[in-house]
């Protein structure tokens, strides 16, 4: 019943936020300030590009890998005691993931994505992108996300959590989401590095999502690796976001159906 | 001006005009405004910018600052702080969250002010400069360009009768209400502690039982609106679409049922106890034939200008019954937590002596260098014990030897609340005493150990026994 007329009056909400989305963000300091970072690796891409012809194909992609250098700062537990709900869905303290090194050397949660390049326009999915709220942590912590594409945000848990969206460029909003099961399609018209999403009632939670224009991007798992499959041939700038050690960007070429392979590396230092 | 001559009619044409159709047609639907008062009459003027610029630097930029950063020179002493107006986040709006508010929003808060907060009420102002300060205001950030305000829509009132305060109650609990606001809206949920803005500032959540504090309004329409839109910027999120509007009219009323009404005395008085038996424990029936006086509290200044934290305690409340020899007083604090460790929950009650004349001595700045001693029966419920003495400053006290041993206190505490009974003699005996047909001074000051060096302190105000001279004391 909860959910049925949830349902109707969340279909109504993404409708207008559709509707009212429609209005060209203002130029604000920080795209001012990512479009200066990046100015160099895209003279050397425009470079590249000029010596080799550009030949519009399928495109084999890219592949790499997100290494990590120096010490790795202590992974501290969450302290869940404020809510005994979430508390008692965890028989061991949860990490906290600002920063989570793999076992291999290589970093987790690192949102990849190509910041210069990509040709043309890029319908959204229809299939929306999940953002879990699950023991009281968001799964995924970091996503990414096209613009115009559903985010459907999910609470499974049996308390309640607010979701806090932090946009800079698209609308930001603060959502309360009480009852487990409850489901919000939100719509980002807009790209933007990189949305944070918070929890006030739980406030160690937080989310990011990348939003952008096309589907050239990826998220470094496990394993640090990442892959942006089907990306045409071209020359690219890649970026690559982490939530503690800001961007890196660096130029890559697409060319002749194998994969070209990246490697971006943060430092602790 | 010239809209002063204009009809109304023309005015609410072109008003009409300029609203998009879903916005009349909340106006038209949103009876529930007509349960609070309408805070315009006339109509709207047209926008004067260069006006709007001059009645904001002449009644608002000493807080907001000049430029609308809320940098103004008053801005570090205040709690919550004043609010960047170039920042586009307004909390108390009609309309969904992440948008901006209408002009009616704004033109509210400038009218009726924000209760509880810094902002005062500008009614006193003429109507039609404070609707060119809203659209100087709006001039100040992109916000009102780049998004439309999107009015929310309540559906009507059913009023107290209709409203099941039961249902709210459930409401209140499904809704999860009770992790910031506590289960009886006493602002100590499990989550009040952590929770910050969206300037990363500690924030506390609203006292439910405190309706003149509800900076958006107290009444059930403006209360199910907060809850409907959130209160952007300050963690409380929107339920619009978590939750049937029958089920938020039921939560609103009952939120408005927890409300206590406030008793401001500017004269504390006492009622003479029943057979002359004065209560020893702060739950005795005998309080109920005492008068309270609510008394609010403020954090003290600290030396860096701001706010040691986001205040926690601000409430404090006085019951006095008295005998041939002594009163008794009890004393009610609001504290989201119990701490009864070193550093923990305290309380002062202090009293002028007889050398100390006129209101000089501010609790907001005392102690200073030479400042004159006051009279302070300090409480911790780390000891559990009071002890009393004159001190310059609150430390010498508390080291200071007992100069007359208080009778023992009672003290407990109890959801967001500590109570204590104290006896004072009604002769002098060394220490300022409530004596019959005179006034004495007193004031409070509280510590709360969840609140680490902050020190919440009252105005000085007046205890008597019974009614002095010929005039009655006053009302609320």
């Amino acid at each position: 019943m909860t959910q049925r007329r949830l349902r109707s009056s969340l279909a109504v909400a993404v409708i207008a936020m559709i509707g009212c989305g429609g209005s060209a963000p203002q130029d604000t300091d920080a795209t001012v300030q990512t479009e200066q970072a990046a100015a160099k690796p895209v003279q050397l891409a425009q470079a590249l590009s000029a010596a080799i012809p550009a030949a519009v194909s399928a495109g084999a992609g890219v592949t790499g890998v997100v290494k990590f250098s120096g010490a790795a700062p202590e992974q501290r537990k969450v302290k869940m005691g404020a809510d005994p709900i979430c508390q008692q869905q965890h028989a061991e303290p949860v990490d906290e993931e600002s920063v989570v090194v793999n076992g291999n050397g290589t970093l987790k949660n690192v949102f990849v994505y190509v910041k210069e390049g990509v040709a043309g326009s890029h319908a959204a999915p229809a299939s929306p992108v999940s953002l879990d709220q699950a023991g009281c942590k968001y799964t995924p912590h970091v996503a990414g996300i096209q613009a115009g594409q559903a985010l459907e945000i999910i609470n499974s848990d049996a308390t309640l959590h607010n979701v806090n969206a932090k946009p800079t460029i698209n609308r930001p909003f603060n959502i309360a989401q009480p009852v487990k099961g409850m489901k919000t399609d939100k719509v980002f018209t807009e790209p933007e590095i990189m949305v944070r999403f918070k929890c006030n009632v739980h406030p160690w939670m937080s989310a990011y999502l990348g939003v952008v224009d096309h589907p050239f991007f990826a998220v470094t798992g496990e394993d640090g690796s990442f892959a942006i499959p089907a990306l045409p041939d071209g020359s690219y700038v890649l970026e690559a976001w982490h939530e503690t050690y800001g961007t890196q960007t660096q130029s890559v070429i697409v060319a002749g159906g194998a994969a070209s392979s990246v490697q971006f590396s943060f430092s602790s230092q | 001006m010239t809209s002063h001559s204009m009809s109304y009619l023309r005015h609410l044409r072109s008003f009409c005009c300029f609203l998009s159709w879903p916005t009349i047609l909340v106006i038209g639907i949103c009876a529930g405004w007509a349960s609070t008062p309408s805070v315009f009459a006339g109509p709207k003027p047209q926008p004067d910018l260069n006006e709007g610029r001059a009645a904001y630097q002449r009644s608002c930029a000493r807080c907001h600052g000049a430029d609308g950063a809320g940098d103004g020179v008053d801005a570090k002493r205040f709690y919550p702080r004043p609010r960047d107006l170039s920042y586009g986040t307004y909390k108390f709006r009609t309309t969904a969250s992440g948008t901006p508010p209408t002009d009616e929003d704004i033109f509210k808060v400038l009218t009726q002010g924000l209760p509880g907060s810094n902002m005062p009420d500008w009614a006193h102002m003429d109507e039609e400069e404070r609707w060119q300060l809203v659209y100087y205001m709006k001039s100040l950030s992109t916000i009102f360009d780049e998004v439309p305000p999107d009015p929310v829509e309540l559906s009507e009132d059913p009023g107290p009768e209709k409203a099941d305060l039961t249902a709210g109650r459930q409401v209140y609990e499904q809704m999860g209400c009770a992790a910031c606001h506590g289960d009886q809206g006493r602002a100590n949920g499990l989550s009040a502690a952590l929770l910050t803005d969206e300037w990363e500032m500690p924030i506390r959540p609203a006292n439910l039982t405190q309706g003149w504090n509800y900076r958006g309004g107290q009444d059930p329409v403006s209360v199910m609106m907060r809850f409907m839109t959130g209160i952007d910027g300050s963690g409380m999120p929107a339920y619009k679409g978590a939750i049937t509007d029958e089920e938020a009219w039921n939560l609103a009323y009952y939120v408005v049922s927890l409300q206590k009404a406030p008793h401001w005395h500017r004269i504390a008085h006492a009622a003479e106890a029943a057979r002359g038996s004065l209560p020893e424990n702060v739950d005795d029936p005998a309080w109920e034939s005492a008068e309270r006086t609510d008394i609010r509290l403020r954090n003290v200044v600290t030396q860096d200008g701001e706010w040691a934290r986001a205040p926690t305690t601000n409430l404090i409340s006085l019951e006095m019954l008295y005998n041939d020899e002594e009163a008794a007083l009890r004393i009610t604090w609001t504290d989201p937590t119990e701490d009864r460790s070193a550093s923990g929950d305290a309380l002062a009650l202090l009293l002028k002596p007889e050398a100390v004349k006129g209101d000089a001595v501010s609790l907001q700045t005392w102690p200073y260098q030479g400042a004159p001693g006051l009279d302070i029966y300090f409480w911790s419920a780390h000891s559990g014990q009071a002890q009393e003495g004159i001190g310059e400053n609150f430390d010498s006290v508390r080291d200071r030897k007992v100069s007359v041993a208080p009778r023992p206190s009672a003290a407990q505490y109890h959801d967001g609340e500590w109570q204590m009974v104290i006896r004072r003699p009604l002769r002098a005996s060394g220490v300022p005493a409530i004596e019959p047909d005179k006034l004495l001074s007193v004031a409070f000051a509280v510590w709360d150990g969840g609140n680490e060096n902050a020190r919440a302190v009252t105005p000085w105000f007046d205890v008597a026994l019974k009614p002095i001279g010929p005039s009655a004391p006053n009302g609320h």
